[in-house]
């Protein structure tokens, strides 16, 4: 069988019922989604499959013959970061990053089908997704930066309106 | 085992039953989002592995007031229903999250085996209380039976479809875990038919879910209706609540439902 | 200390947002062999009967490691700190706790390595387990570990951490009132996003690189070298990239059994825990009961404290008397009371081995601490941020260990906290802070305390 990942088309060795992320990972060297549990719990592994966020854990390979996927390494590079991945850097939505590559993936989706900047919507596109690190507050701070347009400068990293200040000593 | 297995993938709904046969010894997979972390953690080995996710079952068809959900419809898209069949639609969005709803199917959640820690098959609730009508295929070819009956006896059968008539009012009230995920512990499903009968059914039970119709039957008191809908299931513990709490739970869940269909009428 | 304070980007932000960070999990090399463990499916059993033979014979299967195979089979992850050994990394007699890795197997595949481990025959003898740390002082409880039910290798061979400070009795003689309180924090689990994982590549001289998980590197590599009997240039360690550990990944075993593996068959050898084995098997933190009763004034100051800490570490001993010796360092929390009589036990039980976890051991005392500050402030009827605010930590004041405060913040942050709660503190109260203390805020019964009470 077929598969287009991140533009590339491959010829599948892997059998029908082999997982989507084993493919990835283990057949074509696409490792950003990850496997946080194999069950489809974490989000870990989430990847766009015709546009839709999906969890590979849980797709046969097989199911998607001549099917387009996309992994965070086709959203952008170094070089070249989409708004998302800029936001994330800024906002430092990312500890471990392990959570990132599935957060990126469902925030884009989010966005591409018209997301706002409401907290609760970008809360609702995300609920698939578990992080241990951020206390998902800064993801979401994210995710509603790039809904709303901002530009991001990745030198610094974006402050903190949340953290109180304890001040000098007294 | 996965190398050995037989995977399937038909294009059609004629084909998948054609390859269904009998049903001996066919794993049939849906979304995948319940069979493939059984397949990957090992407890699954299938020798036959019919997979839907082509058979172009994935339909939602509306023809006046009759709705027909395909077995392969994807849970999300009951979403649709919100308008018209509102407890159906609220149940199916408190499934998961937007991911699985996607890939998860009404067939897969409907005909879902009892989980291990926790219960399954959300969806049986509200289309219990819809009666709707099941059509599937198996040894002794196709039959159309109440929702009720099939779940009793689906082993050995393909659900291809489920249908039901609009009702004049629904409701869903449901207690969620509060957890990273937001399991669903216990729901009721209420349904105020065109002609003004009641039903109602439970989920979250030891078991499938439930009609509950000692509840039905005392529907204008909603008090008494919550108290009597305990003695129409069957509960039991798990990694969720304790058997204990859905007792106490249940009844206010009834009374919840039965309040709303008042509003609506 | 231009950092201090700014706003810098992470070194690895790009890296995560590009997929490109690599995890351990993400290396690839060829040759590559699966691993999996057999684990224990009983919380107590002697080992009767075990035959790894079937499983060796397995067409796809590359090694069997058994305890058998380990050159050190158990090495004290702190025995720099005096904590004698007491684990073996691969269970030998017996099992003590559910999950226990008995034989780890390298094959070609995950689902041959899964059959690999079905084919080893063993038959356990279940025993009665222990799970209850308060039933673990009963003459018919059963025996856990080769110490007994509990630590006895304090300094001096004691079988608890001790702390005495002044005279407790008096201060509870002098009492208006005592208040009680047990607080029993449960087992929390770390649940990183990425799960425990090792891969091990042998080299042709001999040297193994290991790719590790670890939150401790070097702490790592001196562990499996000991268990290896290798000296330390035998390894090369590749770090640092952790996909969340909270304190989970700083026990180090699996990095050992992939080392076996990698040595006996000759190939890298990779091991990546599912996420029930995570779940089920993989350390946590631990359980604590604790026992306080404050002898207090009816005016809110706090004479004296007797406290019974039990601390569950599970089967075996890991960190948990080093963790029970800092909580017993805090037990007073961010407060100073002067009389202290405090006993903490090590208790050993059935279950999954505890390890560390952020703040492990002071967080559970924390809890207990504020919990019962806020219950005493209840029982006497007072504000809870006055009770606090005159106890709090000055300059001068000793913690229970006797370390002399020098910088202590518990002043300002309970400030702080009643700022963030809209609360306004009475003036006198307002005014606090961390300087000396003198006058109201230095009762008799807190000058034998302070550092140099003469100068007060």
């Amino acid at each position: 069988m077929n598969l287009t990942v991140n533009g590339t088309t491959h010829d599948v060795e892997s059998g029908p019922l082999a997982t989507l992320l084993d493919v990835l990972r283990e057949e074509l060297g696409v490792t950003s989604p990850k496997a946080g549990c194999e069950q489809g719990g974490c989000g870990a592994c989430t990847v766009l499959v015709d546009g839709e966020p999906q969890r590979s854990c849980l797709t046969p390979v097989g199911a998607l013959d001549g099917a387009s996927v996309t992994t965070v390494e086709g959203l952008g590079a170094p070089e070249s970061l989409s708004p998302l991945q800029q936001a994330f850097t800024h906002h430092y939505a990312a500890q471990c990053g392990f959570c990132t590559s599935g957060m990126l993936i469902a925030a884009e989706a989010y966005l591409k089908r018209g997301g706002t900047d409401d907290r609760e919507a970008i809360q609702e596109a995300l609920a698939g997704h578990v992080c241990r690190c951020t206390g998902y507050v800064k993801i979401i701070d994210a995710v509603a930066a790039v809904a709303r347009g901002d530009s991001f400068d990745l030198t610094v990293t974006a402050p903190s309106p949340g953290m109180t200040n304890l001040g000098g000593v007294s | 085992m996965t190398q050995a297995t037989e995977v399937l993938f038909p294009t059609s709904a004629d084909e998948a039953v054609a390859h269904f046969g009998d049903g001996s010894d066919v794993t049939v997979v849906g979304g995948g989002t319940i069979v493939m972390p059984e397949i990957t953690y090992g407890r699954l080995a299938p020798t036959k592995a019919l997979v839907l996710s082509r058979a172009g079952l994935d339909t939602l068809d509306v023809a006046g007031t009759t709705v027909t959900l395909g077995a392969g419809l994807p849970v999300e898209r009951l979403a649709a229903l919100a308008q018209d069949v509102k407890a159906l639609a609220q149940c199916a969005l408190n499934v998961a999250d937007y991911e699985i709803r996607l890939q998860a199917t009404v067939g897969g959640n409907l005909c879902a085996g009892e989980g291990r820690d926790a219960p399954r098959g959300d969806l049986q609730g509200p289309l219990l209380a819809l009666d709707a009508q099941a059509r599937s295929v198996g040894a002794d070819g196709e039959s159309t039976e109440p929702l009720e009956g099939f779940l009793g006896r689906r082993a050995g059968r393909l659900l291809l479809d489920v249908t039901f008539e609009k009702p004049a009012a629904s409701a869903f009230a449901a207690i969620d875990y509060a957890h990273t995920h937001e399991y669903t512990v216990l729901a009721v499903s209420g349904v105020r038919t065109a002609t003004g009968e009641t039903r109602l059914a439970a989920t979250g039970l030891a078991g499938f879910g439930t009609r509950l119709r000692s509840a039905e039957a005392a529907a204008s008191d909603p008090e008494r209706a919550g108290a009597a809908a305990v003695a129409d299931v069957s509960l039991g513990d798990d990694a969720l609540a304790s058997a204990w709490y859905r007792e106490r739970t249940l009844p206010v869940l009834v009374h919840r439902v039965l309040g709303e269909l008042e509003e609506a009428a | 200390m231009k950092a201090v304070g700014a706003r810098l980007p992470r070194y690895d932000g790009i890296g995560h947002v590009t997929g490109r960070t690599t995890y351990v999990d993400d290396v690839r090399v060829s040759g590559m062999l699966w691993a999996k463990a057999l684990r224990s499916p009983l919380h107590s059993a002697t080992i009767t009967s075990f035959d790894t033979s079937k499983a060796e014979a397995m067409p796809g299967v590359h090694a069997v490691i058994t305890h058998a195979d380990v050159p050190l089979l158990e090495y004290g992850h702190l025995s720099a700190l005096g904590i004698p050994a007491d684990e073996p990394l691969l269970a030998k007699d017996e099992v003590r706790y559910k999950g226990q890795p008995i034989a780890v197997v390298a094959a070609e595949d995950e689902e041959t390595a899964m059959a690999a481990v079905e084919a080893i025959d063993i038959e356990l003898e279940e025993r009665t387990p222990l799970f209850d740390i308060r039933k673990a002082f009963d003459a018919d409880a059963p025996k856990v570990h080769q110490w007994g039910n509990w630590y006895t290798h304090f300094e001096g061979e004691m079988d608890r951490r001790q702390i005495r400070k002044g005279s407790v009795d008096d201060a509870f003689d002098k009492a208006d009132t005592i208040v009680q309180g047990v607080y029993r924090p449960a087992a929390i689990e770390h649940v990183p996003l990425e799960t425990q994982v090792a891969l091990v590549v042998p080299e042709a001289s001999g040297r193994l690189t290991i790719y590790s998980c670890t939150q401790a590197l070097y702490f790592s590599m001196g562990v499996v070298a000991a268990h290896l009997q290798v000296p330390l240039n035998k390894l090369k360690v590749v770090g640092g990239t952790v996909g969340g550990g909270f304190g989970g990944k700083v026990d180090t075993a699996s990095e050992t059994m992939c080392a076996l593996l990698a040595q006996r068959s000759g190939r890298p050898v990779k091991w990546r825990w599912t996420r029930e084995e995570e779940f089920l098997c993989s350390s946590t933190r631990a359980p604590w009961h604790m026992e306080i009763a404050d002898a207090v004034t009816k005016d809110g100051w706090i004479l004296g404290r007797k406290m019974l800490t039990l601390h569950d570490s599970g089967a075996y001993g890991r960190f948990s008397p080093y963790g029970l010796t800092k909580h017993s360092f805090h037990h007073t929390g961010a407060y100073t009371i002067p009389n202290l009589e405090f006993d903490g036990y090590v208790v050993f039980t059935n279950r999954v081995p505890t390890t560390a976890m952020r703040g492990f051991g002071v967080t559970s005392v924390s809890f207990a601490t504020e919990t019962h500050m806020s219950r005493i402030a209840d029982v006497l009827g007072l504000d809870p941020y006055e009770v606090r605010l005159k106890n709090a930590n000055r300059i001068g004041d000793t913690s229970p260990n006797r370390i002399v405060y020098t910088d202590p913040s518990t002043v300002s942050v309970v400030k702080a906290l009643a700022g963030g709660m809209d609360v306004e503190l009475q003036p006198e109260y307002a005014a606090m802070s961390r300087d000396p203390r003198e006058g109201d805020l230095l009762p008799e019964h807190l000058v034998g305390q302070m550092a140099n009470p003469e100068d007060h």
